[in-house]
């Protein structure tokens, strides 16, 4: 941790990832903070439940095969449909979880939404800081020292273990590139599979936002960047597939 | 811009929803880098990642200290990572223990891992919390690293 003080450190394999927390309890015990790390991660094994595509039985599976409506389902489904909409709209239709094969999919903004949640759970506790970091897609509020915001590594895209740069965070980072996993990008305009960037780094101060925008920018590489630069708030960094950079300003780049 | 390759710690990509299941054999130790950061008191709690915490007693030759830090699961497999040190200065880091679900995850970790070494050694005060758009491997890596420098008392 960036800290010599007490941080308070889990990991919890979910979602597909691991999400890891790092919590500065403050004025709260340590008991206090293991409470409300185990709430935290209990709204995420919700969110998993609620928004897995893996489990036919989840209620965003049975909403993409037309099984359910979706006043039929737990609330937080059209809350998160509502966010894609305007993660669509602010990204210029690069964000499109309609444009996916199978029906409606908020896999690209889900993950970052879930952190925000947990996070969200840290905060009505009292905790005095913290960081949930949902396999890259990292939430923060407070200081992990007095004065100083959380620092976090981007990973360079193709030098394994490398950071391109490190970012003092104030709320929300997402990154996405086409690097361990392969491809995974679409354009949601062709159907076909797009990257346009190496790595794609967003930060804002709405975690699901930015992890939207960091697929759309990955997607859409230089084009996206000129989008990014018209939201309030929002701040994207982009490594294109030659090594060359741009970013929108506003990123706060430490080293 | 300047640009400073420190380390390690780590995240994904990839998707949502996946499986943390694995069958296994037991794959060759690779040569390990590591992170050096972190001086969290490690006050773990809730349910743990980990599939045993695997609480090895340092061990002391001299002023030379080793230990080896739980076993994680990272999306596709488990690894453990071995640190050695002299005095508070990490000297090695290795990982005595990867099993992987199938050979493509492997191999994306025999890539992953050698590479952080050099990095790692070379890098003993970075001071960073977290790494946005990094990977499954080296996210297990950083936290079985963390459990074995808690042993070692080394911040």
């Amino acid at each position: 941790m960036a800290t010599d003080g007490p941080v308070v450190s889990h990991a919890e394999a979910v979602m597909g990832t691991v999400v890891s927390f790092a919590v500065v309890p403050g004025g709260q015990s340590g008991q206090a903070a293991a409470r409300a790390i185990e709430a935290a991660c209990a709204a995420l094994h919700r969110a998993d439940a609620t928004f897995s595509t893996w489990d036919p039985q989840s209620p965003v599976s049975r909403l993409r095969r037309g099984a359910a409506a979706l006043r039929e389902l737990p609330v937080e489904v059209a809350e998160v449909l509502d966010l894609c909409e305007e993660a669509r709209k602010a990204s210029g239709g690069w964000f499109d979880p309609w444009a996916i094969p199978g029906g409606v999919d908020p896999t690209g903004l889900v993950k970052g939404w879930a952190v925000e949640q947990a996070l969200a759970v840290l905060r009505e506790a009292g905790i005095e800081a913290a960081m949930v970091n949902g396999g890259g897609d990292i939430a923060v509020f407070g200081a992990a020292v007095p004065g100083q915001g959380w620092r976090v590594g981007i990973r360079h895209p193709w030098r394994a273990g490398a950071l391109a740069c490190i970012l003092e965070v104030q709320a929300a980072v997402a990154t996405s590139g086409s690097y361990e996993r392969g491809a995974h990008l679409l354009n949601p305009f062709t159907g076909q599979p797009a990257s346009r960037a190496a790595s794609a780094t967003i930060t804002g101060p709405s975690l699901a936002m930015a992890d939207a925008l960091a697929t759309a920018l990955a997607a859409g590489g230089d084009e996206v960047l000129g989008i990014v630069a018209g939201l309030d708030g929002y701040a994207g960094y982009l490594i294109r597939a030659d090594g060359s950079e741009a970013d929108t300003g506003g990123i706060p780049f430490v080293s | 811009m300047k640009r400073a390759p420190l380390f390690v710690l780590a995240g994904t990509i990839a998707g949502f929803a996946g499986v943390l299941s694995f069958h296994t054999g037991p794959v060759t130790p690779a040569a390990l880098a590591v992170p050096a950061s972190h001086a969290g008191d490690g006050a773990h709690s809730g349910r743990r990642a980990t599939a045993a915490p695997a609480r090895h007693r340092a061990a002391r030759t001299g002023g030379v200290r080793s230990a080896v830090g739980a076993t994680e699961q990272f999306g596709y497999g488990q690894l453990a990572v071995k640190v050695t040190a002299s005095g508070n200065r990490i000297t090695n880091v290795t990982v005595p223990a990867i099993q992987t679900a199938e050979p493509y995850s492997q191999q994306l970790a025999s890539q992953v891992i050698p590479t952080l070494r050099s990095e790692v050694l070379s890098g003993q005060n970075a001071r960073i919390s977290g790494v946005s758009g990094a990977t499954y491997t080296s996210q297990a890596y950083a936290m079985s690293l963390q459990a074995a420098l808690d042993q070692l008392h080394i911040k």
